[in-house]
């Protein structure tokens, strides 16, 4: 009988609106901007339940601190992570093994929310923010090719940080496209580059820095390093934080004729 | 052809993606009045430059072109009144992004030129080509066939 009522066509304006709740903190809140400015669904189909947020824990790093033990189980008092684990009880300062994205938030509060939970965070070091990228951008171009091919020769492409990223949805990716073959099957290392820097290009205004595609990756490729840089440059370029607001849209679908910096055009 | 060319002097392969209305244009009246300009250059139309998808850029820098040069109409003059200025923003970019790896910034050149301007075109080109040149062959994220 179930499975019958399934199959019945409803008319659209008969469909049961299915509003959804989200429990969301500062970065969810973000995406949840990027998604409705992009018009994946409406305002009114989500309930965002806002959670004031104190970074999250990166489990690589804590797994490295204890020395590779199995957590059995954790609390967290005060400061301090108390596990169980296989090695026995251990006890660490919870600011050193925060993600490194969440110790330089700049929004841990939520941006948007039907309801808030809990008094507001306290914030987060945004200043350090760019400081890997400004390091970075110092080296010279061939250290940062360099340093470009090892962390992308780690790559095994199972596409993890795409599965895991809020704002990749695209219901055809451009790696599994055909027609054209944006990027070769095969296991040549340019392919794993050119599928890294494109999917690194998409987030254009679109990373949140929640660090998904960093906790997933299976082989620790230092993916936040490029997505920064875009961060900053889209900050210093187009004065935009993805999902920063809802009246600020993405920045590559408008443009500013008057503002816009055209130094990087060629003037012979 | 290797050993052909082991002799010569290396010359750099430069795509250009240009935009039907302008610099297409340009081009072509570069050509009609027979101003000269180094033949490393393989033009390819599209419609604006607001239909480029960096992709374009970064496959065709993949597969061994040393140089892309994107050109399309001066801002405001555009024939799809600002597709120029989208992809302005895009390139601007990619571009960024590109050095910030470790890709020359000269191997990707943005320019505009119109339709009217075929001695600009051919001073882009010479330009473009003097700049490739000097950088020699490309060999970062280039596949091997």
């Amino acid at each position: 009988m179930a499975h019958k009522n399934s199959q019945k066509r409803v008319k659209p304006e008969d469909r049961k609106k299915k509003v959804i709740g989200v429990v969301a903190r500062g970065c969810t809140t973000r995406s949840l901007i990027i998604h409705l400015q992009e018009r994946q669904y409406e305002r009114d189909d989500v309930c965002i339940i806002g959670v004031p947020c104190d970074g999250y824990v990166d489990g690589k790093g804590l797994k490295v601190k204890i020395g590779g033990a199995d957590i059995v189980e954790g609390t967290v008092d005060g400061g301090q992570l108390k596990m169980k684990t296989s090695d026995g009880d251990k006890t660490v300062a919870l600011k050193d093994v925060l993600a490194e994205c969440c110790l330089t938030c700049r929004f841990n509060n939520p941006i948007i929310s039907d309801v808030m939970i809990g008094s507001p965070a306290p914030a987060m070091n945004p200043d350090a923010e760019y400081n890997d990228v400004k390091e970075f951008e110092a080296k010279s171009i061939e250290e940062r090719w360099a340093y470009f091919i090892k962390e992308m020769e780690k790559c095994i492409r199972c596409n993890a940080c795409r599965q895991a990223c809020p704002s990749c949805y695209c219901p055809t990716c451009f790696v599994e496209q055909s027609q054209p073959q944006w990027v070769g099957i095969g296991e040549d290392k340019t392919d794993t580059q050119v599928f890294q820097f494109m999917r690194l290009y998409h987030m254009v205004g679109r990373c949140v820095d929640c660090g998904s595609c960093v906790s997933v990756c299976p082989m620790g490729v230092d993916l936040r390093k490029f997505l920064k840089k875009i961060d900053k440059d889209c900050f210093e370029m187009f004065s935009n934080r993805a999902g920063s607001s809802m009246e600020d849209m993405p920045p590559l679908g408008k443009y500013d004729e008057h503002h816009d910096k055209q130094d990087f055009i060629y003037n012979p | 052809m290797s050993e052909n060319s082991a002799n010569k002097e290396w010359e750099p392969k430069i795509v250009a993606i240009v935009c039907n209305w302008c610099t297409y244009a340009g081009a072509d009246l570069a050509g009609i009045s027979r101003i000269q300009y180094p033949p490393n250059v393989r033009i390819i139309r599209v419609p604006c430059t607001g239909r480029i998808n960096p992709f374009y850029i970064v496959k065709a820098l993949q597969e061994g072109a040393d140089g892309v040069l994107v050109s399309g109409c001066h801002p405001g003059e555009c024939h799809y009144i600002s597709g120029n200025l989208v992809a302005c923003r895009k390139f601007a970019m990619l571009k960024s992004f590109l050095n910030y790896i470790g890709i020359e910034g000269d191997r990707t050149m943005f320019t505009w030129v119109s339709a009217s301007e075929g001695d600009r075109f051919a001073q882009v080109i010479r330009g473009v080509t003097t700049k490739v040149k000097a950088l020699g062959p490309a060999n970062k994220m280039v596949k091997k066939f």
